[in-house]
């Protein structure tokens, strides 16, 4: 018998959605289900773990094992589960709140360990769940409810951070363009290693139906003329301050992962010593 | 003597707590008892250390109030732990002649009439060892000498440390020794040694400090993957577990921060394998609200908190028992957990295993309360003891009956929901931090939060149930009681039987299960008790303060006997406690 063939109907569950009519997010969503189809991902073999924000509710959207975790700590669930299991898929997602500022420690830190996990950033520039603070990511001199008075901050730039700790895959997509976002979602699942996938996702209720039309006239889809292997050109990228670059913009191969130096930790202390049981630990205590 | 106190008191290079080291190795292999607690000022080297060692053939359940015997390197270094060491009056007191500290300077309180001996430890190791770094090796060769402790064991353990690698270390400490073996008989007249009659029972003992009890015993129970961030004094939890969970299939994350290290186990343990994190206070205080979110997505956890001297920053080298109300009360809501124990070093091995048991069972956070003083000693351990308690440890899964029709956070009589594991079709569900219905699914309604909120609290009163969390010492009938928790049972149960060799009728009440409260078990330790004092090192009184507003069964004559840690509880000050308060009693009784 053909196993049947999983579609992105399969990957939605009965989870009433919260968002915002218009909401980027949906874009998102649609993607990620998409993405999960493309792949065949069986549902029950995916995890997506999601922090705390608007765009975190989405772990329940998805028929999964889904965890709308704790303000800013999604990767560290994330890679907790992944070293625990890491037969299984592991998705992490979050707006730019929980990921860039609340967890900006573990953020700097995954990638460092380079787990095999997606990391999905819904960037709207702003708290949305809180209703309209301003963000990391928010544009200096902007206007929000917590900077009556505009922005005095400069933004944080995800993409050259991520680059600079040495992340194994980058790359950015926009909620507005789901066919295109699928196919990054895919390729930073397979992807052997930490992938960041920020996604410029707008805010409509904050920050307007027009942050829409301001990624289309600035989004630029990276061609072949880009190479991805090529970090200085990579670097580049992520300095461009009057487009927003969409695409896969870093990725190496062949990193060792969390998970990868952890089995193999496993295997050469088996091979410097075999334990019958617990019990015999005792051994060295005499 | 039966029963010897001895300190070394040194600067950090001084190899005091190897000397210590050796010397309780020595006495488990002739099968004594043995117990070494560490001590030692902030810095990271050069700073002032001691070892204190107490050494007997019965079991040791305290430090021991008064040192026997000393050994000064310097008395500079000597007089930061006037605290702490005590001399018994006519304690022999060795000191290095190298030191310059006019004798009448001396530190040591004249009508103690101790005897004063100069030893040239620091001469004899750099003039004929020719290695200055040996003085500690010396000094344990005068040690073992005036003490009578087994020489070829206190060799064999010196072998087993350097023997292998380093076989020139190891001749030159065996030299060392055997130099301030000689320097005894031919210089000091007989007579002068603090003889140590005890015999072994020959069946060599384990050596084990608390920190590394706890960690066995959790690879133990089962644990696969342990997350943890450097911090005093549980650091060597994750050093021990670092080093050896690799052979039992697991793993290890020293992770970024403390919060890190609490959701690695929650996302592990999600992920359905067991998981624990460790830290002390400041750390603790910190993984609280991801404990809070074990808690309501019904998450199994086992964290450790090795408890220092707070608040804040407080002494991060020295115990405290005052981490009781964060355990019990951390963490916003109405919080379903369970906090455990661990009185002794055997305990930190069987609380970790209990730990587990309950957290899989329950599917909740277990926090168990060690602290430094339990941690960072080192005790003699019989396997036996050990491994005494069994238990099964497993999570209920959901069975294909339950796939069916899912529901993650089912209302059940146990308040306990199958639980569906990641990689199991048909279980897919959301969880979250968010009160949720029966699937999983968010919700603001106050009626279901009324309902998820007796559903978890159903778990309670079944933990309070479970047996074996309630130990008592002392006369079973006696009127009196002394209620203490965790490391303070040692003192405790050392005071208990002097009083009861001065003919007080006493017993020591000593929960191993802090909450929920085991109301049963105490209300049967506690019958016929007309008086009881709480016995704890929390200047605030927390256990007294706890054990008044979560259990109903304290007799009306209760007392607390409070203070703040730092300073290990001494027998005395408990003997003192228990004879005032059996003297109260004793008037009650003839009013």
């Amino acid at each position: 018998m053909e196993p049947v063939k999983l579609t992105a109907k399969d990957y939605k569950t009965s989870v009433p959605i919260v968002w915002c009519p218009g909401c980027g997010d949906f874009g998102v969503l649609n993607a990620m289900q998409q993405a999960a189809a493309e792949l065949q991902l069986p549902p029950e073999n995916l995890m997506v773990v999601s922090g705390i924000g608007c765009s975190s509710r989405i772990a329940g959207y998805i028929n999964s094992y889904g965890f709308n975790s704790i303000h800013g700590r999604a990767l560290p669930i994330a890679a907790g589960a992944k070293l625990a299991r890491p037969e299984l898929t592991v998705w992490a997602a979050g707006g730019d709140g929980d990921g860039y500022s609340i967890g900006t420690n573990h953020f700097v830190h995954t990638i460092r360990r380079n787990p095999d996990i997606t990391y999905i950033v819904m960037d709207n520039h702003i708290y949305g769940l809180t209703k309209g603070q301003v963000s990391p990511t928010t544009p200096h001199g902007d206007v929000t409810k917590s900077t009556p008075q505009g922005n005095p901050e400069r933004p944080l730039n995800p993409l050259a951070l991520a680059l600079e700790l040495g992340a194994t895959f980058i790359a950015q997509g926009f909620s507005g363009n789901v066919k295109h976002l699928r196919d990054l979602i895919v390729q930073a699942t397979q992807h052997k290693g930490f992938a960041l996938l920020n996604v410029k996702s707008p805010c409509v209720t904050f920050r307007g139906r027009q942050e829409f039309n301001v990624i289309r006239e600035h989004g630029v889809y990276l061609d072949e003329s880009h190479d991805p292997s090529d970090w200085n050109q990579a670097h580049e990228v992520t300095q461009w301050t009057d487009k927003i670059p969409l695409g896969v913009i870093y990725k190496v191969e062949g990193v060792p992962t969390l998970e990868g130096v952890a089995a193999e930790l496993q295997q050469k202390a088996l091979e410097r010593r075999k334990f019958e049981s617990a019990t015999e630990l005792i051994e060295v205590f005499h | 003597m039966r029963d010897v106190t001895l300190a070394i008191a040194g600067s950090g290079g001084d190899g005091v707590i190897t000397a210590g080291d050796f010397i309780v190795q020595a006495a488990a292999r002739k099968g004594l008892h043995a117990f070494m607690l560490k001590s030692y000022g902030p810095q990271i080297r050069g700073g002032e250390s001691s070892a204190r060692i107490r050494i007997s053939d019965r079991p040791i359940y305290s430090q021991g109030d008064f040192v026997d015997f000393l050994v000064v390197f310097s008395w500079k270094d000597f007089n930061r732990f006037l605290d702490e060491i005590q001399l018994r009056k006519g304690a022999v007191v060795l000191y290095d002649e190298a030191d310059t500290t006019p004798p009448e300077e001396f530190p040591v309180d004249k009508g103690l009439e101790v005897e004063l001996i100069a030893v040239p430890f620091k001469k004899m190791a750099s003039e004929e060892i020719k290695v200055p770094l040996t003085k500690n090796m010396v000094a344990l060769g005068v040690i073992a000498e005036l003490l009578h402790l087994p020489l070829d064991a206190i060799k064999d353990a010196v072998m087993k440390k350097f023997g292998k690698r380093k076989p020139e270390a190891a001749q030159v400490n065996l030299e060392a020794i055997d130099l301030g073996k000689t320097w005894v008989s031919e210089n000091l007249p007989q007579g002068t040694q603090v003889v140590l009659e005890a015999e072994g029972s020959g069946e060599p003992k384990l050596v084990m400090t608390g920190d590394d009890a706890v960690a066995f015993g959790a690879i133990h129970a089962g644990v696969k993957v342990f997350a943890g961030y450097p911090i005093t004094p549980a650091s060597p939890i994750l050093e021990f577990l670092s080093k050896w969970l690799p052979h039992f299939g697991g793993s290890v994350v020293q992770t970024e921060d403390e919060i890190a290290a609490i959701t690695y186990a929650i996302g592990a343990s999600w992920a359905g394998k067991q998981a624990m994190t460790a830290s002390s206070g400041p750390g603790i205080a910190l993984k609280q609200e991801a404990f809070g979110l074990a808690a309501m997505a019904e998450i199994p956890l086992v964290v450790v908190n090795v408890q220092r001297v707070g608040p804040s920053t407080g002494i991060p080298s020295k115990s405290e028992q005052a981490d009781l109300f964060q355990a019990v009360g951390g963490t916003h809501g109405d919080v379903p957990r369970v906090v455990l124990a661990p009185s002794d070093v055997e305990d930190n091995f069987q609380v970790a295993v209990e730990a587990f048991y309950l957290a899989e069972k329950y599917q909740l956070p277990v926090m168990i309360l060690t602290d430094q003083f339990l941690g960072e000693r080192s005790e003699t351990v019989e396997p036996e003891v050990l491994f005494a308690r069994k238990r099964v440890i497993s999570r209920q899964l959901a069975s294909e009956e339950d796939l069916k029709d899912y529901k993650r956070y089912k209302i059940t009589d146990t308040g306990v929901s199958p639980m569906a594991v990641p990689g199991m079709a048909g279980g897919q569900h959301v969880i979250s931090g968010l009160e949720h219905h029966e699937d999983g699914r968010p919700t603001s309604s106050g009626t279901l939060h009324q309902i998820m909120s007796e559903k978890r609290a159903r778990k309670l009163p079944l933990i309070a149930e479970e047996s074996g969390f309630v130990r008592i010492y002392g006369d079973e009938d006696a009127e009196l009681a002394v209620l203490a928790w965790g490391s303070s049972k040692g003192a405790v149960r050392e005071a208990i039987e002097r009083a009861q060799e001065e003919g007080i009728k006493v017993k020591a009440i000593v929960p191993q299960l802090i909450y929920p409260v085991p109301n049963k078990a105490l209300d049967e330790a506690l019958r016929g008790v007309k008086r009881a004092v709480v016995v704890e090192l929390s200047f605030g009184a927390q256990f007294y303060r706890y054990l008044r507003a979560y259990y109903d069964g304290l007799p009306k004559e209760t007392y607390s006997y409070a203070r703040s840690g730092a300073n290990p509880l001494l027998v005395s000050e408990v003997l003192e406690a228990i004879k005032e308060h059996a003297a109260a009693l004793g008037s009650l009784q003839e009013a």
